[in-house]
C-alpha cells in the first residue's frame, strides 16, 4: 500500500491511539492479574459483588462473605460442621437461668489499626447493633440483650431479657462482629477488625484484595495474598478458572458446566452444604396470595424436582421448608405438598382464582432467572399467568420487593443461617406472613431447654409450611470448583462467611 | 479557518451544557429516593433527613445542578451515595481502559480495512474483490459479542492460547496487558473492520469513476498511480466520517465485549451503577460518555476541513 | 456538513456502507443485492407470521425430561436446558426482532423526518436551531439511552425500542434535511412557491415524495442496527424479558453450553446474522435505486 491519504489516516489514528496508551500507561485500570503464581497467593472467583463493605448499613450476603472471619471476628464462630466454637472469647459460662453469659476474652488481640481489643470494644459492638448506627434489619437478633458490661479488660457479662437458644449462635454471624471503638468511621471502604486479613484494595466492579496481617493474634494463614475477583457472568468466572486466571470459583453459578470440571483431573469439584434456600416468596398481604388456598395451590403446582433438574442441572436438594438439613430442628416436610396440578386447580377454583394474572419480580441473578422460567411454565399449567418483571439485584430488588413489599411473587436465595424466623416471624417483613399463630410458640421454644427448642421449632416450621407462607423450592448447593492443588477449602456455607484462613497449596 | 474553529468550539460548549442539563434532569426521574437507596432498609426518618442534608439532595434542583457542574469543571464527580467511593479516580481509571480497548480495536480495524477495502474496489470485477466484499457484508451482520464468546470458547478455554479475559494495567505487566487484549480487540475490531472495509471500497469505487481520474489516466498514468495520486485523498472524507461515527458508537457499544471479557471499562461500570441505582455514578458516567462523543464529533468536523479544501471554503 | 454518509450509527453497531451507484451495478446484474436482501427479509417475516399461528412446540413450555437434546427429527434445532424446542423459540424470536425494528424505526421516522424537512425548508434560524438540537441528541447513542432508560423506567422490550428509536432520530433528521435542501432547489418547488402554495402543502406534495426513497434506505439501515442493538441489550439482560423468546437472550443463555451443545448458540446467532444481512442488503439495493445523486444527475 502506497496510498497517501490512508497512510496519513492510519498514521494519525495510530498516533492518537499511541498517545492514549502512553497517557494511560502509568495508571490505567489498576486491575486483575493472572492466577496466583506464588504459594502464598490465591485468586478466588465470585459472582455478586458487594456495593460497599459495611454490613451494618447495607443488606446483602456479599459483604459478610468477604469480611466475616477474615477481617472481623466474633466472640464465637460457627465451624464447618455448623458447631459453635470459641473465637475472640476464650471461654464462656451461662448462668443457671440461661440469661447471664460471662465471657472470658482472648488476651493480646490487636485490631488492624493497632488498638487493643478489650471488653470495652465488646460492649461498644453489642450496643452499637442496638443503636441507630446499625441500620441492617438483622439488628433485631440483638433485641434479646438487656445489658452488657465490661467486668474487667478481658471479662464481659451479657444479660439477656429472657433465655434464648438462638442468641449465642447469632453471635457467630455478622451481628456479633467485634468493632474497634476508634475504627468505625469508614466501614464502607476501610473495615477494621481483629481478623487475619485486612482489606488492601477494593476496585469496584472488579476485585477486592486482602492481605495477611503480621500482628494477627491467632495462627497466621498460609496464604497471605488473597484476591477476590467478581464476575458479572458465571460463565466468565469458570472460563477464567479454565484459562488459569483464578484458582477457585466459589458458589459457582453455572451448574451445567460442573460435568466438564468433574471429568478433568486438574480440577476438584466440591458440593458443600449450604444454608441457602431458594425461596419462591409470595406476598401474604396482597391478592391473590392473601388467600391461603391460592398459596397452597402454588405449592401443589410446582414440581420442585423438575425445577432443580431444569434450572440447576440437578444440583440441589428438596427440603420442603425453610430449614437446612444441618440445622438442629430440621424435619423432612417434602411430602406436605407433592406435585399435584389437579389439586392446585381445585384449590384455585375454590378460592375463585381461576385464570389469574400476577407479576413475578425476578432479581437479576443467574439462579433467579433460571428458576423463574420453569416456575412460570408450571404456574401456567394450572391457570396462573405470571409475567416476569426483572429487578436489578441488589438495589432495585431490595428497594421495591424487600423494603416496600411492592410485589406479588418473587424468588430469592436466602443465605442467612437459621433464617426461618427472620423470614416468617415478622408481619412487617416483605413476606407479610401473619405470625399470630407462631409468635408465642417461638418465644417459648427459644426460652426452653435445648430439647424444647428443637421440638418447639419443628412445630413452628410445620405451621408455617401448612400455611404455605412461601414456597421453598430447594436447598441451594454451594458448588465449588478449584484447581486440584488447592487445599483447605471451606466449602460448607454454614454462615454467609467464606473463611479464607485455612486455604493452602499442596504439592 | 480561525472563525470556523471558534464557532465549532462555541457549539461544542453549548452542546455540552445542554447535554449535561438533560442528563441531570433525566436522572432525577429515576425512581427511588437516593437517601433510601443509600441507607437501605430500616433507616430512621432522622437518619434520612441527615443524609439528605449531608449530600445536599434536599436543595433545589437548580442549585444541585450548579453544584454538580461546578464539580465537573474541576474534574470532581463527587462521592458515590452507594459505594461511598470517590468517583473521579474510579471513572478516570475506567475511561482509560475503554479508550485503550476502543482505540486499539479501531487501529487494528483500520490496518485491516483500508488495504482490503482498496483491494476490493480495485478488483471489484474479479472474484477476489467479490469475495472480499461478500465477507465484509457478512461480517457486518454478525453480533460482536457472538464473535467474542466464540473466541473465548476456542482460543482461551479450548486451546488455552490466551487468557479468557480480565485486565492488567500496562504499567503492571506489559506482556500480560497485551496478551489479555488480543481476543477482545479481535472481537471488537473484526466487526469494525468489516464495516470500514465496505466504506473504503465504496469511496474508492466512487472516486475511480470520477473525471479527474480519467483525465489522469488519459495523461498516461497507470490506474494504480492515478488512484494514489488523486483519488485517495478524496476517499478520506467518508472514511473519516465512518471512523468518527463508529468510534462514538464503540465507546458505549464496547460494553458487551467488556462483559464477555470481564474488562473493567466505562460501559460495564455504567451497567453496574445502574444496577446499584448509584445516581451520581450513572450521572457522571453518562456525562463523560457524552463528552467523549461530542469531542469525537468535533474532531471529525475539523478533519473534514483539513481533508477537503472545498469544505474549508464552504464554511 | 451534509454528506451522503450521514447514516449515523447510534447504537454501537455497524452501519452498512452505501453501495456506490453504478459501481455495484456494473458488476452485478441489476438488483442482486435487492433481491437477496428482500428474500432474506421475506424469510424472516414469513417465519414471524407463521409463528403467530403455528410452532412445532410451545416455545415457552418447559419439559424437564427433554432437556438439552441434540438436534433430531423431533427437535430440528434441539432443545435448551428447560427442554424447550429451540426451533420454536427461534421462530417466535423473529417476532420480537421485527417488532423492535419496526417500532424503533417508526419512532425515528415519525419524529426525525418532519424535523429534517422543517430544517431543510427553513434553512435560517429555525433550521439551525433544529439541527443544533439534533446534534445534542447525536451525543446520546441509542445503547446509552437504552441502559439509562432501563434504570428510569425498568428494562424491557418497550424501553429498548423507544430508546433505540430516539437514538436513531438524528440520522433520519439529517437525511431528510439534506434531501429537502436538494428538493427545495428544484423548479417545481419554485413554481409551487410562486403559486403561493402553503409550506405544509409543499412539504407534503413535493418534498416528502421526493425524499421518500432516501428515507426508505435509511429505514432499512436502521432496522439492521436495531436488530443488533436489541440482541446486544438482551445479551446484557437489559432487553426482552424471559420467558418471551429473544435471539440475544438465547445467545446469552447458550454460553454455558458452548463446547457441549454448540447448536444452542448457532441457531440464534445465524438467525440474527440472516436478519441483519437481509436488511443491509436491502438497504444497499434500495440505495442503488434511489440514490439522490443519480436523481439529480438525470
Amino acid at each position: 500500500m502506497n496510498a497517501r491519504i490512508p497512510h496519513r489516516l492510519v498514521a494519525a489514528t495510530a498516533v492518537a491511539a499511541a498517545s492514549i496508551l502512553a497517557l494511560s500507561a502509568c495508571s490505567a485500570g489498576s486491575s486483575s492479574g493472572g492466577g496466583s503464581a506464588t504459594s502464598d497467593a490465591v485468586v478466588i472467583g465470585l459472582t455478586g459483588e458487594p456495593v460497599n463493605l459495611d454490613f451494618t448499613t447495607t443488606s446483602g450476603a456479599a459483604i459478610p462473605q468477604v469480611v466475616m472471619n477474615n477481617v472481623y471476628e466474633g466472640l464465637v464462630t460457627i465451624d464447618q460442621d455448623g458447631e459453635l466454637q470459641p473465637q475472640l472469647a476464650e471461654s464462656w459460662e451461662v448462668s443457671e437461668g440461661g440469661t447471664v453469659y460471662d465471657f472470658v476474652l482472648q488476651d493480646g488481640v490487636l485490631f488492624s489499626d493497632g488498638e487493643d481489643f478489650t471488653a470495652d470494644d465488646v460492649v461498644f459492638s453489642i450496643e452499637r447493633v442496638q443503636s441507630d448506627a446499625w441500620l441492617n434489619g438483622t439488628k433485631s437478633k440483638m433485641d434479646v440483650v438487656d445489658s452488657v458490661e465490661a467486668v474487667s479488660d478481658t471479662e464481659v457479662r451479657v444479660t439477656l431479657s429472657r433465655p434464648s437458644n438462638a442468641w449465642l449462635f447469632d453471635m457467630g454471624t455478622y451481628v456479633g462482629a467485634m468493632f474497634s471503638e476508634t475504627g468505625v468511621d469508614d466501614l464502607a471502604t476501610e473495615p477494621i477488625g481483629t481478623g487475619p486479613y485486612t482489606v488492601e484494595s477494593f476496585v469496584s466492579g472488579d476485585r477486592i484484595t486482602l492481605a495477611g496481617r503480621d500482628d494477627y493474634w491467632g495462627e497466621e494463614p498460609d496464604i497471605t495474598d488473597v484476591t477476590l475477583r467478581y464476575f458479572a457472568d458465571a460463565v466468565a468466572s469458570t472460563n477464567a478458572l479454565r484459562s488459569g486466571d483464578v484458582d477457585m470459583v466459589y458458589n459457582m453459578q453455572a451448574p451445567d458446566l460442573m460435568g466438564q470440571f468433574e471429568s478433568d483431573e486438574a480440577f476438584q469439584v466440591i458440593e458443600g452444604t449450604s444454608n441457602g434456600e431458594i425461596l419462591l416468596s409470595m406476598n401474604n398481604k396482597v391478592a391473590p396470595f392473601d388467600d391461603v388456598r391460592v398459596r397452597q395451590a402454588v405449592m401443589y403446582a410446582i414440581d420442585r424436582q423438575a425445577v432443580i433438574d431444569a434450572a440447576w442441572a440437578g444440583y440441589g436438594t428438596e427440603i420442603g421448608a425453610m430449614v437446612a438439613p444441618t440445622d438442629p430442628y430440621y424435619e423432612d416436610l417434602t411430602d406436605l405438598y407433592p406435585y399435584d396440578p389437579e389439586k392446585a386447580r381445585e384449590l384455585l377454583a375454590e378460592a375463585g382464582a381461576e385464570n389469574i394474572s400476577i407479576t413475578f419480580d425476578v432479581p437479576t441473578r443467574p439462579y433467579a432467572t433460571a428458576v423463574s422460567e420453569i416456575v412460570v411454565s408450571q404456574l401456567a399449567e394450572v391457570g396462573i399467568d405470571a409475567s416476569i418483571q426483572s429487578s436489578e439485584f441488589p438495589a432495585v430488588w431490595l428497594d421495591k420487593v424487600f423494603t416496600q413489599a411492592d410485589y406479588q411473587m418473587s424468588v430469592i436465595l436466602a443465605v442467612e443461617a437459621r433464617d426461618v424466623l427472620a423470614t416468617f416471624n415478622n408481619p412487617d417483613y416483605y413476606i407479610g406472613y401473619d405470625n399470630a399463630k407462631i409468635a408465642d410458640q417461638v418465644i417459648a421454644a427459644d426460652s426452653g431447654t435445648p430439647e424444647e427448642y428443637v421440638s418447639g421449632m419443628k412445630e413452628v416450621v410445620r405451621t408455617i409450611t401448612e400455611d404455605a407462607a412461601s414456597d421453598v423450592l430447594f436447598l441451594f448447593p454451594n458448588l465449588v470448583v478449584a484447581k486440584a492443588e488447592l487445599g483447605g477449602i471451606a466449602a460448607n456455607a454454614v454462615t454467609e462467611s467464606l473463611v479464607l484462613s485455612g486455604l493452602t497449596w499442596t504439592d | 479557518m480561525a472563525r470556523r474553529l471558534l464557532s465549532s468550539l462555541g457549539q461544542f460548549l453549548a452542546t455540552l451544557l445542554v447535554a449535561t442539563a438533560l442528563i441531570f434532569v433525566m436522572l432525577r426521574v429515576m425512581p427511588g429516593d437516593p437517601a433510601v437507596v443509600a441507607l437501605g432498609i430500616n433507616a430512621t426518618p432522622e437518619a434520612l433527613a441527615q443524609w439528605r442534608t449531608e449530600y445536599g439532595t434536599d436543595q433545589s434542583l437548580a442549585l444541585q445542578y450548579l453544584q454538580w457542574m461546578g464539580g465537573l469543571v474541576r474534574g470532581d464527580f463527587g462521592t458515590s451515595y452507594v459505594t461511598s467511593q470517590d468517583l473521579s479516580p474510579l471513572i478516570a481509571d475506567r475511561v482509560q481502559v475503554t479508550l485503550i480497548l476502543v482505540g486499539l480495536s479501531m487501529v487494528v480495524a483500520l490496518l485491516v480495512a483500508v488495504p482490503l477495502g482498496v483491494l476490493a474496489a480495485v478488483r471489484h470485477r474479479y472474484p477476489s474483490g467479490v469475495v472480499l466484499s461478500g465477507i465484509s457484508q457478512v461480517g457486518v451482520a454478525v453480533p460482536n459479542f457472538l464473535v467474542g464468546v466464540l473466541l473465548v470458547a476456542v482460543f482461551a478455554v479450548h486451546l488455552g492460547w490466551f487468557p479468557s479475559g480480565g485486565w492488567v494495567a500496562p504499567s503492571d505487566d506489559p506482556v500480560q496487558f497485551l496478551r489479555r487484549l488480543v481476543l477482545p480487540v479481535i472481537a471488537l475490531g473484526s466487526v469494525q473492520a468489516a464495516i470500514i472495509t465496505r466504506y473504503v471500497r465504496s469511496a474508492v469505487l466512487e472516486i475511480m469513476r470520477e473525471d479527474f481520474l480519467r483525465t489522469a489516466r488519459a495523461k498516461g498514468l497507470t490506474k494504480g498511480a492515478a488512484l494514489v495520486r488523486h483519488g485517495l485523498r478524496n476517499a478520506g472524507v467518508p472514511v473519516v466520517t465512518i471512523v468518527g461515527v463508529q468510534l462514538a458508537a464503540m465507546l458505549i457499544g464496547s460494553v458487551v465485549i467488556e462483559r464477555v471479557f470481564v474488562i473493567p471499562g466505562l460501559g460495564s461500570l455504567l451497567v453496574d451503577s445502574v444496577g446499584n441505582r448509584d445516581l451520581l455514578a450513572v450521572q457522571a458516567i453518562v456525562a463523560v460518555l457524552v463528552l467523549l462523543v461530542i469531542v469525537i464529533n468535533l474532531l471529525v468536523d475539523l478533519a473534514y476541513t483539513v481533508l477537503d479544501p472545498r469544505l474549508r471554503k464552504a464554511a | 456538513m451534509v454528506t451522503s454518509l450521514d447514516t449515523t450509527d447510534s447504537v454501537g453497531m455497524p452501519v452498512p456502507a452505501p453501495s456506490v451507484p453504478g459501481g455495484g451495478r456494473r458488476r452485478n446484474r441489476p438488483g442482486t443485492q435487492l433481491i437477496v436482501g428482500a428474500a432474506l427479509i421475506a424469510l424472516v417475516a414469513l417465519v414471524a407470521l407463521v409463528s403467530l399461528v403455528w410452532t412445532p412446540y410451545d416455545p415457552v413450555a418447559t419439559v424437564a425430561s427433554d432437556r438439552l437434546q441434540f438436534p433430531s427429527a423431533a427437535h430440528w434445532f434441539g432443545t435448551d436446558r428447560f427442554g424447550r424446542d429451540v426451533f420454536s423459540a427461534v421462530m417466535v424470536g423473529s417476532q420480537i426482532t421485527l417488532i423492535v425494528g419496526f417500532i424503533a424505526v417508526g419512532i425515528a421516522v415519525v419524529i426525525g423526518v418532519p424535523l429534517g424537512i422543517l430544517a431543510g425548508m427553513r434553512p435560517g434560524r429555525l433550521g439551525n436551531l433544529v439541527m443544533r438540537g439534533n446534534d445534542i441528541l447525536l451525543a446520546f447513542p441509542g445503547l446509552l439511552l437504552a441502559i439509562v432508560f432501563g434504570a428510569v423506567f425498568g428494562a424491557g422490550t418497550v424501553t429498548a425500542m423507544v430508546a433505540l428509536g430516539i437514538g436513531s432520530i438524528p440520522a433520519f433528521a439529517r437525511v431528510a434535511r439534506s434531501g429537502t435542501l436538494q428538493v427545495m432547489k428544484t423548479d417545481y418547488v419554485f413554481a409551487a412557491r410562486a403559486a403561493n402554495r402553503s409550506e405544509f402543502r409543499i412539504a407534503l406534495r413535493h418534498v416528502l415524495p421526493n425524499i421518500s426513497g432516501m428515507i426508505v434506505v435509511q429505514c432499512s439501515v436502521n432496522f439492521g442496527i436495531a436488530v443488533l442493538a436489541e440482541a446486544g441489550l438482551s445479551f446484557l439482560g437489559l432487553g426482552t424479558m424471559p420467558p418471551t423468546p429473544s435471539w440475544g437472550r438465547m445467545l446469552q443463555e447458550s454460553q454455558q453450553f458452548l463446547g457441549s451443545h454448540d447448536y444452542l448458540a448457532m441457531a440464534p446467532g445465524i438467525a440474527i446474522a440472516v436478519a441483519v444481512l437481509g436488511f443491509n442488503l436491502l438497504g444497499d439495493g434500495l440505495r442503488d435505486r434511489f440514490d439522490p445523486k443519480m436523481r439529480s444527475n438525470r
